[in-house]
């Protein structure tokens, strides 16, 4: 079987999210294939524009639902603005999933606390729908950062969550850097769970039960930082700090080089043996993050 | 287990032994160009150049091709492109047998990159001996003897070859030319010898290998990495011609109106656009960051796997700057002390 054929996968919806965003819905044409696609949260395909090129994106859907898959696609360059373009019943190339994903069953009986900047709601919206459907967790926390308000990937989930989350055990926080009346709207709505500021500010006032909780966060490159050094001041095991990263990965199954790192003792592809990392790896890996 | 067997071919039926390899596939063999030497197809034993010091592109070329068309679009579908000849790679040295030992690790691993598998079955390698120039530091690596990973070796005997064979093919290659060849002597053996020793005595360049990955480690910081960065153009030479380096890139390419290719080169980890992802974020935003990952890559990264760097001495040849690789290590250990 050659790993670089895709798959044919018909486009069901798609919806805007943002101006920047749109959600793709899919599922493949190949009624077999679709049956045999299951993947973890936090894994990743890699979506082929025939013609345009690849590129990897997240899974933004959860495996609990079958017989579709989602992505969220931001338009930042010469591929996903092809892709922004593309309407209902259009036709791409689907292959995958790759990456190790969430450990989900490791994590099953604990208090996750989700931490999302940005697109990185994307991945995480992946463990906050199967976290909510399986109901094997105890305690769910999303803390979402993001830019302004109409940039809220999720606007109308998110809201729901923020409106009834509690009877599902599911927190959720929002911080907003750009004021706007529906942000002051939703702050006068929400409070204290809607705050403007920086999604570390999200961690004042909350309590963990760090035993018995993991942290998985998702964000631009500089988030990290400030999330994990928040995490470890409530003395957060490294080992509980999951994180998910990007490379310029053009083949997902650890051929083409471009994500590699290594130490003296380990060489690691981010696309095979990641993107889901814990802490210490990264401690142990320079590089890494 | 590889068994080995050596038997021994006289000069005078060198070229004959050459002329039957063609029925093994197309002959490829080191040519001199201008300056260089290449692989090139070739017909009569006169092309060859037996006393090459480096080819400038590695036979990886061969299996991973600087230009590599994977998939082309035909109807909506990706059809793949898989047209395999068989090829007889004749004078290869010990390096770069180790150097495609290197290529198999990656490739040949789950899950296995199709292309390269079958080009790699589909082609017989014929090691040659050689001695080392002033770029050569294959000793220092262990990299300057192939005990597998090759059909035929041969070896520099003054009145013709002692030829190892290596593999099944290697073998079949024997049995069926068996009446070309004689028994290896005593003096053969001794010859050999002589030959080897006076090899392993011509090394001029040596890499300190101890401790070389912890001392990596020590060296993230290091002020000869600053220095180097203005040094190094950035070119991206040596990734092209290292027999190590398969970092690659996929482009789509329309060969015309109805028809895509799907195609995969060479890439090289001193590109800007190495590092970059969507949005703009760079991992690797400076060309120190880039310098250093490949002395990274090369010698750093899990050495328990053996170094991804063979000692070939091409880097050091064909930088334009004049960096060589076992003076910058040399000089981060230096700077350590």
């Amino acid at each position: 079987m050659n790993p670089f054929q895709t798959y044919d996968a018909r486009i069901l919806e798609v919806k805007e999210l943002t101006p920047r965003e749109k959600l793709f819905t899919l599922r493949f044409v190949d009624p077999e294939i679709n049956k045999e696609f299951t993947y973890k949260p936090g894994q990743f395909v890699i979506v082929d524009i025939r013609g345009f090129g690849e590129f990897p994106i997240s899974l933004c859907s959860s495996p609990t639902r079958t017989g579709y898959f989602q992505l969220c696609v931001r338009r930042v360059g010469r591929m996903t603005k092809y892709m922004h373009t593309l309407k209902e019943g259009d036709i791409i190339g689907i292959r995958g999933p790759y990456g190790n994903g969430f450990p989900m069953e490791e994590m099953e009986g604990s208090n996750l606390l989700l931490v999302a900047g940005g697109l990185g709601m994307a991945p995480l919206r992946s463990v906050l729908w199967y976290a909510l459907d399986s109901g094997k967790y105890e305690q769910i926390y999303l803390f979402y950062g993001t830019k302004s308000y109409e940039d809220i990937l999720f606007r109308d989930e998110i809201i729901h969550l923020l409106k009834h989350g509690e009877a599902m055990n599911c927190r959720v926080k929002l911080a907003y850097e750009v004021e706007s009346p529906s942000c002051i709207y939703l702050e006068k709505g929400f409070a204290p769970k809607v705050c403007k500021g920086v999604v570390t500010d999200l961690f004042r006032g909350e309590e963990f039960d760090v035993e018995n909780t993991y942290a998985l966060i998702c964000g631009p490159p500089v988030m990290y930082k400030f999330v994990i050094k928040e995490l470890l001041d409530r003395k957060l095991s490294p080992g509980r700090i999951y994180m998910t990263l990007e490379r310029r990965m053009r083949c997902g199954i650890g051929k083409c080089g471009h994500c590699i790192v290594g130490t003296s003792t380990s060489i690691k592809y981010i696309c095979k043996d990641g993107p889901v990392f814990t802490y210490w790896e990264a401690l142990s890996t320079r590089g890494l993050i | 287990m590889i068994i080995l067997r050596y038997v021994k071919l006289p000069s005078e039926n060198f070229e004959e032994f050459f002329n039957s390899l063609k029925r093994w596939g197309t002959v490829y063999a080191p040519v001199k160009q201008g300056n260089i030497y290449a692989f090139k197809r070739v017909d009569t034993l006169g092309e060859v150049s037996l006393n090459y010091t480096r080819t400038m592109l590695p036979p990886k070329k061969f299996f991973v091709r600087p230009k590599d068309t994977l998939l082309k679009l035909k109807n909506g579908r990706w059809e793949e492109i898989r047209e395999v000849k068989k090829i007889v790679l004749f004078g290869v040295h010990s390096c770069d047998i180790h150097g495609l030992q290197i290529l198999d690790k990656v490739y040949l691993n789950d899950p296995v990159d199709p292309y390269y598998k079958a080009r790699r079955e589909n082609t017989i390698i014929i090691g040659i001996s050689c001695m080392p120039d002033e770029y050569c530091f294959c000793k220092s690596l262990g990299t300057h003897f192939a005990m597998h990973g090759f059909d035929l070796f041969l070896h520099e005997l003054p009145d013709g070859w002692l030829v190892r064979v290596g593999s099944v093919k290697g073998h079949e290659i024997a049995w069926v030319n068996e009446s070309l060849f004689e028994d290896v002597t005593e003096e053969d053996l001794k010859h050999f010898k002589e030959f080897e020793e006076k090899r392993s005595a011509s090394f001029k360049k040596h890499l300190n290998k101890e401790g070389l990955a912890d001392m990596l480690d020590l060296a993230f910081d290091s002020p000869v990495w600053k220095r180097y960065e203005r040094i190094c153009l950035g070119c991206g030479n040596c990734n092209m011609v290292c027999p190590t380096c398969r970092c690659y890139e996929v482009c789509d390419y329309w060969i015309n109106a109805y028809e895509a290719v799907r195609v995969r080169r060479y890439d090289s980890c001193f590109m800007e656009t190495h590092g970059l992802v969507a949005g703009g974020h760079n991992f690797r935003p400076t060309r120190l960051d880039r310098f250093r990952h490949r002395y990274y890559c090369k010698s750093y990264f899990d050495p328990s796997a053996g170094f991804n760097c063979v000692g070939c001495g091409r880097c050091d040849e064909f930088c334009p700057a004049k960096i060589e690789h076992v003076k910058v290590l040399d000089e981060v250990r230096e700077a350590l002390k």
